[in-house]
């Protein structure tokens, strides 16, 4: 009997000793469902490193988009976040600021950096350090159906605002439940679709001086013409019903002209809709010649509060290499950060990767301001007034702008 | 009498007030302390706030809307799924061939987790490609598509109908549990003395039922008034707010723009108001059943 239990003391205090090792080499990551590839995605490259380190063991966490910033606050709130974590790199500006993002520059040597565009390294420094990794970077254009351009007698791609106007026109003609131009008007984004026509007509989202540009001529200028759009049945009715999915859905049935959106539908186009002939052009111009693209990185982060550092640092420094920046990149149809990856012909040869690329010098980032989400969603809540008809563009984008002013005057 | 300190109530009852406690109090206590704090984005308390995150719940406009709102849902719904699940339980009462298999429909949507259903309606919602607007321009009661979830007039009465369809299971099960509670030699005496069925309606099953009635009031307005995935998953409260009830503005506050005071603010005050609803129901239907 006693010896019974001298030895259960000894197998539980051998479990703890166990136990307390394998947890010192634990390292947890956080990650974004870009897709149904992510998930496996990672499982591989965290397979490979600890084939390469036996005493660690990866535990990804796949976490969809919707969430994640909500499970991160929960974690962080409770103490209990992982040691890296993909973010929104908008949102980076909140972890810097209350000390959760661990600066990285200790660990990057020149040849890192090397590894990477500096444009897409640019937007996660701040005061001089570089807290996040870009890893994937997008950016909008806007993909057309050749196939209803060639119906509605269109033989030129617009190349302007009020072209697109006129090519959205003749293309509703062309059926009941065909619409021209697919507007996205409700959920994420919602303000960014307002954003392309604004940033046309010359539009800052942040003025000089400090204050919000909705409450200027661009601004009512691109509200107008949207809701003209809409009212002369140039989108899809309904469109605050709308959200981007649902938009690109309609794209992929053939019943959307024109839409603006991310290199990631011709993925999901050649997936699903392979038969669709479509073509991708950059987004048009206003009358001055003014164009804008939303550039959007998420960047990859690590805790301030890792136990783990060296370790979190090595499973980037895999996470980086060019083998699995290539498979990352071509699977989830991102924009390549790196040029090693970029150089490859799949993605150099690709003609819809170069049209995105080609617009990168115009694309903006979202503004490194605290309190970006509710500036964005104030933003969404004036243009579905104005789409809905609810608001004159100017009373509704002056009351919004008074609301920003707000939170950018904290 | 003296007791023996074992069977002493109090002592009997402290196991089960502790885990109360634990799973209600703390948390409760721990929303008290971060409504009164100035907390950042990650619910780091940084230092005393006083009253500062009740007044900016309150002097959001978005707030009353969303208060309003959230008392027209709750009422729609409370009210709606008991009209129509009393003649339900009636008819489900009755001794009917295949009577088995109409319980078991009638139950089903209670089995379909309520965010699939709330999803399952938005496909079925949709403009272009919906099931409601093609069934019902089958059958030649609209000529064109409506977009139900475009606008507020449209998406809120059809979320306070899905609300009463996934009601109706629960209140109805309910209801059912009453009716079978009911001695049928009332019904052969009522009949003898010449009743027409309204009558025993009136003067038998609804006084019975009557603690029945109550209890699914309030069971269900606790449900309904935090109920998150209906409205979340057709239109996240929009387009602009216009849909917003208080959970859902809770949610964007706390999760979207990273307000967690202001948050836990607006949570404290939901749930005085519910215990305060749920308490003058209680009382009310308490004194009118003495009477």
């Amino acid at each position: 009997m006693e010896k019974h239990w001298f030895r259960g003391a000894a197998a539980a205090a051998a479990l703890l000793s166990a136990t307390a090792l394998t947890h010192a080499q634990t390292l947890r990551v956080t990650v974004a469902e870009y897709s149904s590839k992510t998930g496996p995605y990672f499982e591989e490259v965290a397979a490979a490193f600890e084939e390469a380190h036996p005493d660690a063991d990866v535990q990804i966490e796949v976490v969809p988009w919707d969430v994640l910033l909500q499970k991160l606050t929960t974690d962080i709130s409770g103490n209990a976040n992982a040691d890296l974590s993909i973010i929104g790199t908008r949102w980076l500006i909140d972890f810097v600021d209350q000390g959760i993002a661990a600066p990285l520059d200790e660990y990057m040597t020149d040849d890192f950096k090397e590894r990477f565009f500096p444009v897409f390294l640019e937007p996660s420094v701040m005061e001089g350090q570089t807290y996040g990794l870009p890893m994937a970077a997008s950016a909008r254009a806007m993909y057309y159906n050749k196939t209803l351009f060639e119906e509605a007698g269109i033989e030129e791609v617009p190349g302007t605002w009020d072209e697109l106007a006129e090519a959205a026109e003749k293309i509703s003609a062309l059926g009941d439940d065909i619409a021209g131009f697919g507007l996205q008007g409700t959920e994420i984004e919602t303000d960014v679709y307002f954003y392309y026509a604004f940033w046309a007509f010359g539009g800052e989202l942040v003025e000089e001086d400090g204050t919000s540009g909705l409450d200027t001529e661009a601004g009512y200028d691109a509200a107008a013409l949207y809701k003209s759009l809409i009212d002369s049945g140039a989108t899809q009715p309904g469109v605050t019903s709308y959200n981007r999915e649902d938009v690109q859905n309609l794209f992929k049935q053939g019943k959307v002209g024109m839409m603006i959106t991310a290199p990631f539908l011709s993925n999901q186009i050649a997936d699903e809709a392979p038969d669709l002939d479509y073509g991708v052009a950059a987004i048009p111009a206003g009358p001055e010649g003014d164009r804008g693209t939303y550039g959007v990185t998420d960047s990859i982060i690590m805790f301030e509060n890792s136990e783990n550092k060296d370790l979190a640092w090595e499973f980037l420094d895999l996470l980086f290499t060019t083998e699995w920046r290539q498979k990352f990149t071509a699977g989830e149809g991102f924009l390549p950060v790196n040029p090693e990856v970029a150089e490859m012909p799949e993605f150099a040869d690709n003609p819809d990767l170069k049209e995105f690329t080609a617009l990168l010098p115009d694309a903006r980032f979202a503004p490194v301001i605290p309190g970006w989400e509710e500036i964005a969603s104030i933003t969404s809540d004036a243009v579905q007034t104005i789409y809905l008809g609810n608001a004159e563009p100017q009373e509704a984008l002056d009351g919004a702008a008074q609301e920003i002013n707000g939170i950018l005057g904290e | 009498m003296t007791r023996s300190p074992v069977t002493n109530p109090y002592l009997l009852v402290l196991p089960g007030f502790l885990l109360a406690a634990f799973i209600i109090l703390w948390p409760l206590y721990q929303l008290g302390t971060i409504s009164l704090s100035e907390v950042n984005r990650f619910g780091q308390l940084r230092g005393f706030a006083g009253l500062d995150n009740y007044i900016a719940v309150f002097t959001d406009p978005d707030f009353l809307g969303a208060l309003w709102r959230t008392l027209v849902w709750t009422v729609g719904i409370v009210f709606g799924s008991l009209i129509i699940s009393v003649p339900v339980a009636l008819i489900l009462n009755e001794d009917f061939y295949g009577r088995s298999l109409a319980r078991v429909i009638v139950m089903l949507p209670w089995a379909v987790s309520l965010t699939m259903t709330a999803i399952v309606w938005r496909w079925a919602l949709n403009g272009e490609s919906g099931m409601l607007n093609s069934g019902l321009q089958a059958i030649g009661i609209i000529d064109t598509n409506i977009q139900w979830l475009a606008r507020a007039s449209t998406a809120f009465p059809v979320q306070i109908l899905i609300g009463v369809l996934v009601t109706i299971p629960f209140t109805t099960t309910i209801f059912l549990g009453g009716l079978s509670s009911i001695s049928d030699d009332l019904y052969e005496a009522a009949r003898l003395e010449g009743a027409s069925r309204w009558q025993a309606f009136r003067q038998i099953t609804l006084p019975l039922i009557r603690p029945f009635l109550n209890i699914s009031i309030v069971l269900n307005m606790i449900y309904v008034f935090n109920s998150f995935p209906i409205i979340w998953a057709t239109t996240q409260g929009g387009p602009a707010n216009s849909t917003d009830i208080l959970v859902t503005y809770l949610y964007k506050l706390g999760f979207r723009f990273g307000k967690l005071g202001e948050a836990s603010a607006l949570s404290v005050m939901m749930f005085a108001l519910l215990l305060i609803f749920t308490i003058t129901y209680v009382a009310l239907a308490m004194r009118s059943e003495r009477q």
